[in-house]
């Protein structure tokens, strides 16, 4: 199995007659579908279309192909494809890869099967079912004949792919649900891996953008003489770029060399009128959100009459009463390749685009502002698909890419726009800034009653009215599955004007942290473990159960901890798939660590065992950065917080040592496995750090040294 | 603009750069070795990181002028065809996701190795908390650098 890279700066030209080839052009052999090519030595190639952002998706959906197509993975050279509409939709987020193309995708790889078991019936006269396939070669049932599928692919590819192909049994699955070695990490060990901030071309020229702090300021004067004067500068223009429907402007330096673009814009001296956003503060935000959470709220899901029934004694003649609020503030993305592009506006109008894009199709937005037809988008705009230095939403937006084709239209030359981390952090879009207003009615009857009213910006909301209806996104994550007898979900919209953006488990990474911590707070009131406690209440969904009882056993959670031990436990559906961490705290000469954490997934069936592994070891860390390390604050308009050392990352010495992740198999559809491994890390730890300490966390980010 | 020579994987580069070029970009732009990356630029997360002399340095935070006579390698230069110790451990044990904080990663560990074949989990703490993963393969990186570790110190017996 290979991944083939390609040498970028091979591709790229300044002379407009030159053929611009991309991936697919290497590609040996007769092809079938957009996805598969078969040469006559036999060799599979299996492009892989979904943006790589370490997720491993650009094997998963070749394993899933191959699996039906009846090769190993040995035979399949995998080959990063192209941004083209040939491929159906790239864009990737949400968890959605698998979910979506699980089942569209070995239709295409069972039907690819099936036109070459045809052409191999065909030659020997006899029926397809008289056919049987084994790792590349057709056999005929009870006989020795064989027709290997590098024989049949040119009479194969004559054939209609059939539209409703059958599918293999899961238990005959060779590939799917095993652990199998990514093709891509071999160039992700030596350097050779082209990622965006890779892309060369000839004439390169490099650019930097020095923006307004308070996002949307107006430039009111900058000294483009004064960043020319610096050696290899060599143009100083505005650009700007749309977050949800407003203008960010910035002035761009270009110059022959990324050191001379930062130190032409070093002397820009811009001046921006931001009166507007002068009173714009984190605290301003929290103390609007409070307020508004003593509203009403919109309903988004109500079970029983928690209103109604809240404070009322039960028999024995008592209630307990308790409304706490929780806080989660807005972060940064911090991929860790920082935003960039790379585009060619030719002086013919053709286009050739470097795209470290979740959304690469970029085609037809260019073509627009080139006044080039739709259908000839694809023949001239060319859109390589690098690998993304991390994603986690934020390269959904293609501001960066829009940004840079301006640049290289004004100026008719190849261009890199390299965003700094500073920019990177500053800049934004960000996660959601939220507040949660958490209340719960318990009375002596057993009577248990519990309010989540949650207060937020909404993202798909931005520049425009909600129109009273909940936005589809806000509540991810939050658990109506509980079995309480009234229950209470509600959702009061915030608006402001800080630009907000999918971040990795979006609403999940917000909601599951007061709901968590709050089953955690009801169990404690009545006495009980809160596993055991969640076990009991989620009794009518057996899925849940099994992950608990599977975390119970894997943790040794009922094992007797030392004074100076905490233990905690979250359970949280998101993205189609169900998971549970325990974590394990212990304090030690006056320092808190984090020994242990163990998790249990159930995402239903899974393609790369490894790689579901791997993105849930990834969701602890993600998920414990953002819980114990620092929030992006707003003062005066602007982000407080620049780089990693304001704006810092768990580092290796403060991560888990021992992180065990296992898997629940069964039969259920796929569900994601990018996020879900998120939304229950912070609730877990705060609960665990409850275990240890008695002290409630309710606004993230603590220190936990804190405690 | 000046003239400088350098010494990059055993080979001469000759690139004309100011003074104060942040070493990263001449190693990336200039010499085309773009396994190096760009992360913060203020020597924070370690993306950068090279050996300078067989040290492990973030060669974002270092001018080209004063690197002039001494030896840089790359990731490029660890071996021709992911052969050395730890590039196998790390494609043994899959550490990488989005793989872009990994070659900093991986010369950070093999400085460590080079000077302690066998470190401990506080030995891999020290030297290798300079470097930032935000996709979190941590857990995988300590234990890819025990596997390289044995492999090493199996060899040498």
């Amino acid at each position: 199995m290979l991944t083939v890279g390609f040498d970028t700066l091979a591709l790229g030209s300044s002379n407009s007659t030159f053929k611009k080839l991309m991936a697919e052009d290497f590609v040996n052999g007769t092809q079938l579908n957009p996805f598969v090519t078969i040469s006559a030595e036999g060799e599979v190639t299996i492009m892989a279309h979904v943006p790589e952002l370490g997720q491993g998706i650009s094997q998963g959906i070749p394993a899933i192909i191959a699996e039906e197509l009846g090769v190993t993975m040995h035979q399949v050279t995998i080959v990063k494809a192209s941004a083209s509409q040939q491929y159906g939709r790239q864009s990737i987020g949400g968890s959605r890869s698998v979910r979506s193309l699980f089942t569209p995708m070995r239709q295409l790889g069972a039907s690819t099967k099936d036109v070459l078991v045809q052409a191999a019936a065909n030659k020997w006269n006899i029926d397809p079912s008289a056919c049987e396939v084994k790792e590349g070669v057709v056999y005929r049932k009870g006989t020795k004949d064989s027709l290997p599928y590098g024989e049949l692919v040119e009479d194969a590819a004559k054939l209609e792919l059939p539209k409703n192909p059958s599918l293999m049994d899961k238990k005959d699955f060779k590939i799917i649900g095993k652990a199998t070695h990514r093709p891509d990490l071999a160039g992700k060990v030596n350097g050779s891996a082209d990622y965006g901030i890779d892309a060369q071309t000839e004439g390169l020229l490099y650019a930097t953008i020095e923006r307004c702090p308070t996002l949307q300021g107006v430039v009111t004067s900058y000294d483009a003489d004064a960043a020319k004067a610096v050696k290899g500068v060599v143009e100083v223009m505005e650009v700007t770029r749309t977050v949800y429907g407003k203008k960010n402007t910035g002035i761009a330096v270009i110059a022959e060399n990324y050191y001379a673009a930062t130190e032409g814009r070093k002397k820009l001296n811009v001046q921006w009128d931001n009166a507007e956003f002068k009173n714009i503060s984190t605290e301003s935000m929290n103390a609007d959100m409070i307020k508004l959470a003593q509203g009403e709220g919109m309903k988004h899901f109500e079970k029983g009459d928690f209103e109604g029934n809240k404070g009322k004694k039960g028999i024995g003649g008592s209630v307990k009463v308790k409304s706490v609020g929780y806080s989660l503030p807005h972060m940064a993305h911090s991929c860790m390749e920082p935003m960039n592009a790379t585009v060619h506006v030719r002086e013919d109008n053709t286009v050739e685009v470097w795209a470290p894009s979740q959304s690469p199709q970029v085609q037809r937005q260019f073509a627009k502002e080139l006044g080039i037809p739709d259908n000839e988008a694809e023949d001239k705009i060319k859109v390589h698909l690098p690998y993304l230095g991390g994603g986690f939403g934020r390269r959904s937006m293609n501001d960066s890419l829009e940004e840079c084709f301006q640049i290289s239209k004004s100026m008719r030359k190849p261009i890199k726009l390299i965003w700094s981390r500073e920019d990177d952090t500053l800049q934004g879009p960000f996660r959601q800034i939220s507040h949660h207003r958490m209340t719960m009615s318990l009375n002596s009857g057993d009577r248990i009653g519990m309010q989540h009213k949650m207060v937020s910006p909404a993202i798909t909301t931005q520049g425009r009215s909600s129109n009273g209806r909940v936005p589809f996104e806000v509540m991810e994550a939050i658990n109506t599955h509980y079995d309480f007898d009234d229950i209470s979900v509600r959702y009061a919209e915030y608006k402001n004007q800080i630009p907000i953006h999918w971040w990795r488990s979006v609403f999940g990474s917000t909601n599951a942290f007061p709901h968590e911590s709050f089953i955690d707070e009801i169990a404690l009131e009545l006495k009980k473990d809160p596993l055991q406690f969640r076990k009991e209440k989620l009794k009518s969904e057996p899925r849940f159960v099994k992950v608990l009882e599977r975390l119970e056993k894997e943790s040794d959670w009922n094992e007797k901890l030392s004074a100076n031990e905490g233990k905690g436990v979250a359970i949280v559906e998101s993205f189609g798939s169900i998971v549970a961490h325990a974590v394990f705290l212990k304090r030690e000469n006056g320092k808190v660590t984090i020994p242990r954490v163990v998790s249990v997934v159930d995402c239903g069936i899974y393609v790369n065992s490894d790689q579901v592994i791997a993105q849930t070891e990834g969701n602890i860390i993600f998920g414990l950065t953002a819980t114990l390390k620092d929030a992006i604050t707003f003062k005066d308009g602007a982000a407080q917080q620049a780089n990693f050392d304001t704006y810092r990352m768990l580092r290796i010495n403060e991560a888990p040592r021992d992180i065990q992740v296992h898997l629940i198999d069964n039969d259920e559809a796929p569900g994601g496995v990018g996020e879900p491994g998120l939304p229950p890390i912070a609730p877990a730890l705060t609960n665990a750090v409850f275990n240890l300490s008695e002290k409630r966390i309710r606004t993230l980010p603590f220190d936990l040294q804190d405690i | 603009m000046a003239t400088y020579k350098l010494n990059i994987n055993s080979k001469e580069y000759t690139i004309e750069a100011e003074p104060q070029t942040p070493l990263l970009w001449a190693i990336r732009d200039e010499a085309r070795l773009t396994g190096t990356k760009y992360g913060c630029g203020i020597a924070q997360c370690g993306a950068c990181t090279v050996h300078l002399n067989g040290n492990p340095v973030r060669s974002c935070s270092l001018p080209v002028s004063a690197i002039v006579g001494q030896e840089i390698t790359t990731i490029e230069g660890l071996s021709d065809d992911n052969s050395h110790p730890v590039q196998k451990a790390w494609l043994e044990v899959q550490a990488p996701q989005c793989g872009y904080c990994q070659s900093g990663q991986i010369m950070s560990a093999s400085a460590l190795l080079d000077k302690n074949p066998k470190p401990s989990d506080e030995d891999i703490d020290q030297a290798m908390a300079g470097n930032i993963c935000r996709c979190g393969t941590y857990h995988r990186i300590r234990k890819a650098i025990h596997v390289a570790s044995k492999e090493i110190s199996d060899g040498s017996k």
